[in-house]
């Protein structure tokens, strides 16, 4: 078929076919690289624990415990359960300390406050202290992500 | 808002004055001869060591170049990061590549005398690259901080000792000592990562600019019969033919790569005795049976003292071969191209030898 | 001339740079001393609800678990060997060096003859720089639009 004139050319089309290919060669040789220079490190979703470390705990005493590459805190509430947070400051991610004189958590970095449930009280940090969900099952102590939808 | 693209390089282009070398490449030519395949072999080094680039800053991302970590970090890559194995591979693979087509390019000069006058001092620089590139991969073969590569160093490393006066220094700057330690590991890897790449770019630029300025040779015959030799335009003619070259040598890479890739052995143990079969890399086997060959006492001297001067000078008059053969078209000419196949013969009949 | 002195100066900065490593090597050590320092702060601040209990529990097993200041003795009698870490990455490989040499065959059917165009052009001296429109024209004959 003769086209005197054309916008789109045959030889735009198959310019495009072979700039498309090679496009994708590219993708194909970019994509393991990037895998690999930003690995995924995901937090983990759970983390156990051997619950005889915990179960001496006093009512309102804080504890650490590792979460992945993050500190876990965790707190022996008034009725005996354990409430567990990531002990990360929600403003710029600096590791936060309990100061049990003042029954809070503190931020050094830019002198964040939360109190004993990890509400943010003073200071820049924008949310509360992310929540875990505990659970003890025989000598195990489980400290998971919260699941979606569940409110604790 | 369309971007067209002319003007975006006609800004680039007033400003860092880009015309003249693409005019520069357009004009350049290349002869065409029964030998102009091997004018190949320069750009193909450029690609491998564009790929050694390339994978060794990925694995210098997790690599930990101590020597509690040195092992573990590589065990890491290989295991836990996404074909990280696959990574290591082609960095070691590249490696051969790079250096098998070093010492084949080395080989085309010789055999076609390209080295005569006026490319004397783009010899020179090439041997200097060619050294570059052996350090190179030295320094690389200990980075793993397994026990075969640990012996190899220790032996590599003692190797400079034998030269006279300035040999101990020598050793202990290697070493950054008198023993092999962790020390010995976090040098290497400066050496490997950060001098060696700043003294090859800097001799390679002086390189190309020469091979630019006194554009390329053609065969001695032609040149005495001052024959005008048909050429092609270096772009586009030949660099697409090099494009096709390029493609075919990193699909062999990669293939290789993934079917032969290398494992990581047992982490090295500074007290352990050395385990058998120590041998250096390929490049190296030569040499090392050379070492070998030579009796532990010759005279006054240590067979191995013999074995290093011998080998020091005859690195030395390669270096200068342009001046040895500055008669090439002469039958001096011709002794030399049987010494370079002597020389050839020598590598491959020791390199077998010292696997047996 | 220019050569020899960018050696020198590169072996001078070699000789400078040194010292550096050896010192860069010394605080291998932080990670052990610094988690024992975290460790001891935050449960001098847990330790102490002031009702005067010396249920003291010195430091360290704040963090129990996952904490290991002492090194582990975990030493490789085995070689690594390298594996894809599951059939999805090693079907994904497969797939991916089969669609590269295909690639590379189809551009090597194109490049050739871009060659043979490139080449043929060239003889016909379309591309004689004083007298052609396309004297300035960066990209082959062929490839420009």
């Amino acid at each position: 078929m003769r086209i005197d004139n054309a916008y789109f050319t045959r030889r735009k089309f198959l310019n495009s076919l072979l700039g498309g290919w090679l496009g994708t060669l590219a993708v194909t040789f970019i994509s393991p690289i990037v895998k690999f220079v930003w690995p995924p490190y995901k937090e983990p979703d759970e983390v156990k624990l051997a619950f005889a470390d915990y179960s001496g705990m006093k009512t309102g005493e804080v504890k650490n415990f590792p979460w992945g590459n993050k500190p876990g805190l965790l707190r022996r509430a008034e009725d005996g359960s354990f409430i567990a947070w990531v002990g990360v400051c929600t403003h710029l991610d600096c590791n936060v300390s309990w100061m049990p004189d003042k029954k809070k958590f503190f931020c050094a970095c830019h002198e964040g406050w939360y109190d004993e449930n990890g509400t943010n009280v003073a200071g820049p940090p924008p949310k509360p202290l992310r929540r875990l969900e505990t659970a003890v099952e025989g000598e195990d102590f489980f400290v998971r992500k919260p699941v979606p939808g569940a409110k604790a | 808002m369309k971007i067209d693209l002319k003007k975006v390089g006609a800004w680039f282009d007033d400003r860092l004055a880009l015309t003249p070398i693409f005019k520069y490449m357009t004009k350049k030519e290349v002869p065409q001869h029964s030998h102009s395949i091997w004018y190949y072999t320069g750009s193909s080094i450029l690609l491998f060591l564009m790929i050694q680039i390339v994978t060794g800053i990925m694995l210098a991302l997790y690599y930990k170049p101590t020597l509690e970590g040195a092992t573990a970090s590589i065990g890491r890559i290989m295991t836990e990061l996404p074909l990280g194995w696959l990574v290591r591979s082609i960095h070691s693979w590249s490696a051969t590549f790079m250096i098998a087509f070093v010492m084949v390019h080395l080989l085309a000069i010789w055999f076609t005398k390209s080295y005569r006058k006026p490319r004397e001092a783009t010899w020179m620089t090439g041997m200097m690259l060619l050294v570059v590139s052996m350090v190179f991969g030295f320094t690389g073969y200990l980075l793993p901080w397994d026990d075969l590569s640990l012996s190899a160093t220790k032996v590599g490393t003692n190797i400079p000792a034998a030269i006279p006066v300035v040999g101990k220094w020598v050793t202990q700057f290697l070493r950054g000592g008198d023993d092999v330690t962790g020390d010995t590991l976090t040098r290497f890897f400066l050496f490997h990562v950060c001098i060696l790449p700043l003294v090859i770019f800097a001799i390679l630029v002086v390189h190309i600019l020469l091979v630019q300025k006194e554009g390329m040779s053609v065969p001695l015959k032609d040149e005495i019969a001052k024959k005008k030799v048909p050429a092609l335009p270096f772009w586009p003619n030949f660099i697409l033919r090099e494009v096709i070259i390029w493609m075919v040598l990193l699909g062999t890479l990669l293939t290789l790569a993934l079917v032969f890739a290398p494992s990581l052995g047992l982490p090295a143990d500074l007290m352990a005795p050395a385990p058998e079969g120590v041998k250096p890399e390929w490049y190296f086997l030569f040499l090392f049976q050379t070492l070998k060959i030579f009796p532990a006492n010759m005279g006054p001297v240590t067979g191995e003292f013999v074995a290093v001067v011998l080998i020091l000078l005859a690195v030395v008059a390669i270096f200068f071969l342009p001046f040895l053969d500055n008669k090439p078209d002469k039958k001096k000419g011709k002794i030399f191209t049987w010494l370079g196949v002597l020389g050839v013969i020598y590598a491959i009949v020791f390199s077998i030898w010292s696997l047996l | 001339m220019r050569a020899i002195r960018f050696i020198i100066l590169v072996a001078f900065a070699a000789l400078v740079l040194s010292p550096l490593t050896a010192a860069a090597q010394a605080p291998a050590v932080p990670d052990a001393k610094a988690k024992a320092k975290l460790e001891t702060e935050l449960s001098k601040t847990t330790a102490a609800p002031q009702e005067a209990k010396p249920e003291v529990k010195p430091a360290a097993p704040a963090v129990p678990a996952a904490k290991k200041p002492i090194k582990k003795e975990v030493v490789r009698t085995e070689p690594i060997v390298p594996a894809f870490s599951g059939i999805k990455e090693q079907t994904a490989v497969y797939v991916f060096y089969a669609w590269l040499w295909l690639s590379i065959v189809i551009l090597i059917y194109f490049l050739r003859l871009w060659v043979k165009e490139a080449d043929r052009v060239y003889k016909a001296k379309y591309y004689e720089p004083e007298e052609s429109p396309l004297k300035d024209h960066p990209l082959p004959p062929c490839l420009g639009d």
